[in-house]
């Protein structure tokens, strides 16, 4: 083993958040409303990846409770926003 | 002996997530309408979050946090889907018009018609 | 005089009786002489090897409903037909039930449709609201019938099926916790018994769709885990399609947006459907009502992954079983075909 198998995962983890990074430049550019909430919610998939490496990589397993919950509330908020585009005015 | 074996496997999954999810990014960036970037970005959630999340179970071994792993991929597997489905619904409800390939047999429809009938809302 | 033609249509309720009593009272108001046709519509899957006891269950159910109008009706002067529909054709959601009744209201004259307010054919969900925006779409006029209806969850409670779906939540929920904390400490276990004892309790009634079945309900969760390798040798194979054409510069990407008619129930079988063509790259569910998907597809390859049908084979392999799993494919059966942007 070249290296400690922790570092290959902050290294990895590293990688993901350049490429969730990158992913902003459509979340900011838009053009329409639904891209970016889509590059939001592919961020928010790089994130639950990112904070399941940082468990690893740290050795704190607990990171992975939190990486659950997030997924969880990714995915209420793409749906959430994507009814409220649809229904503008109406309370969701 | 086993150790490294373990070593280069998480090394290979962790490299072809990243790689999975470079092209979707890329995809992201490149791609020219909603609609298709949504498929690239279902690259992210099935095979980018795959691979890196297997190579974290395998890291894990035979451990709790390793089924934690493989609940949190399952969960991310039937979410997404749904969640790409509803944004690219919305887009099509608020007129969002898709860039169609022109030489389609009867959907040759360019995207220069198909902008101004934003029907629906 | 006047003849009053009513089509009624049935399906094994508690509401039926009351509803054909309905029929032939507002039926005899209306004309001196009643016409009432009573026909059972068989859900379209027919195909599945329970298809005899449908077809028994809808004779037993049609001439049960015959005695009922000759009963309400007494010394008037009414007609009965009896008839199954849609044997030999494939009847998926509430458009095309409204379309053969309508096609049987064409052809039989029929004045007004009797709609019983728990309507279920088949074993699908509550079907009566969107039939009912279909008959008006159509312009066929119905009439629900007014009925007291006992309370819903008096059907439930004290029978084998509540139990089961209690049980089956109970289970679910339990599985679930025990899977995020630890089997092995006594803690975990009781907090987890009292979690899901309320959760099942609260939540039994709304967690399943479609009736369980003791037999059929656990198969189908062994029949998923093998279809799950299928789904991601499927997705790992679009994976690499759809990133070589990306990666490559001049990105030859033909997006264009499909209809397929798919042959799968709606509600749980027609979302895993449609997410598992979510999921897989290269194919994208844009809408999906009645069994109908508008699909956005990326590259050729996928839309001709799409057209074959393998997914669609592989959820009827979940759902019905191994025999109802071969069926043509959407193209052999002519229901895909690629469509403009203004189909949206």
């Amino acid at each position: 083993m070249p290296v400690p198998l922790k570092d290959v995962f902050l290294a990895a983890a590293a990688l993901f958040v350049i490429l969730a990074i990158m992913m902003f430049y459509r979340a900011v550019v838009g053009p329409t409303t639904q891209d970016r909430l889509l590059a939001v919610n592919v961020l928010g998939t790089n994130t639950v990846v990112i904070l399941a490496l940082l468990a690893a990589g740290l050795d704190q397993s607990w990171f992975l409770d939190v990486a659950l919950i997030y997924a969880l509330l990714n995915f209420l908020m793409s749906i959430a926003i994507s009814k409220f585009t649809v229904e503008r005015g109406g309370v969701l | 002996m086993i150790e490294t074996l373990r070593f280069w496997v998480i090394v290979a999954l962790l490299g072809l997530g990243v790689l999975f999810t470079f092209v979707s990014t890329v995809g992201v960036i490149r791609l020219p309408d909603v609609y298709s970037r949504a498929h690239t970005a279902s690259q992210t959630d099935t095979l980018g979050a795959g691979f890196a999340l297997a190579g974290v179970a395998v890291a894990f071994g035979w451990q709790h946090a390793a089924v934690y792993t493989v609940l949190l991929l399952f969960f991310v597997f039937i979410t997404n889907p749904t969640a790409a489905h509803a944004i690219s619904r919305s887009a099509a409800e608020t007129g969002v018009a898709p860039v169609l390939a022109e030489e389609g047999e009867d959907g040759d429809e360019t995207d220069r018609d198909a902008e101004t009938d934003g029907e629906s809302r | 005089m006047a003849v009053e033609r009513l089509l009624v249509p049935l399906s094994d309720t508690v509401t039926v009786r009351q509803t054909v009593g309905y029929a032939v009272q507002s039926g005899l108001e209306a004309a001196d002489s009643l016409e009432c046709h009573l026909v059972v519509a068989m859900p379209y899957d027919a195909d599945v090897p329970e298809s005899d006891r449908y077809s028994d269950d809808a004779e037993r159910l049609l001439s049960r409903a015959q005695n009922w109008v000759e009963e309400d009706a007494g010394g008037a002067d009414v007609t009965i037909e009896t008839t199954t529909l849609g044997a030999d054709e494939y009847l998926f959601g509430p458009r095309d039930y409204a379309e053969i009744f309508d096609a049987y209201a064409d052809e039989h004259g029929i004045d007004r449709v009797v709609l019983d307010p728990e309507y279920q054919p088949g074993v699908t969900a509550q079907l009566l609201q969107p039939l009912e925006r279909e008959l008006d779409r159509i312009g066929l006029a119905y009439d629900e019938a007014p009925v007291d209806r006992p309370a819903r969850r008096g059907r439930l409670d004290g029978g084998a099926e509540g139990f089961d779906r209690l049980f089956a939540t109970f289970l679910i929920s339990y599985g679930f916790y025990l899977l995020l904390g630890d089997p092995t400490y006594w803690f975990d276990l009781v907090t987890g018994a009292a979690v899901a004892g309320i959760v099942a309790v609260s939540l039994a009634q709304v967690t399943f769709t479609v009736p369980l079945d003791r037999v059929q309900s656990p198969l189908r969760v062994v029949r998923f885990a093998l279809y799950i390798p299928y789904l991601l040798w499927e997705i790992v194979k679009a994976n690499i399609a759809v990133s070589l054409v990306i990666l490559r510069p001049s990105m030859p990407i033909e997006p264009t947006l499909t209809r397929v008619n798919s042959r799968v129930r709606s509600g749980l079988p027609l979302t895993a459907l449609a997410n598992s063509i979510t999921l897989t790259p290269g194919t994208l569910t844009v809408r999906a009502n009645n069994q109908q998907l508008l699909v956005h597809t990326l590259i050729p390859g996928a839309r001709d992954d799409l057209f074959d049908g393998g997914l669609e084979r592989g959820i009827r392999f979940v759902f019905y079983g191994r025999k109802s799993a071969a069926i043509a494919s959407p193209r052999e059966r002519d229901d895909a075909e690629i469509v403009g942007g203004d189909e949206l």
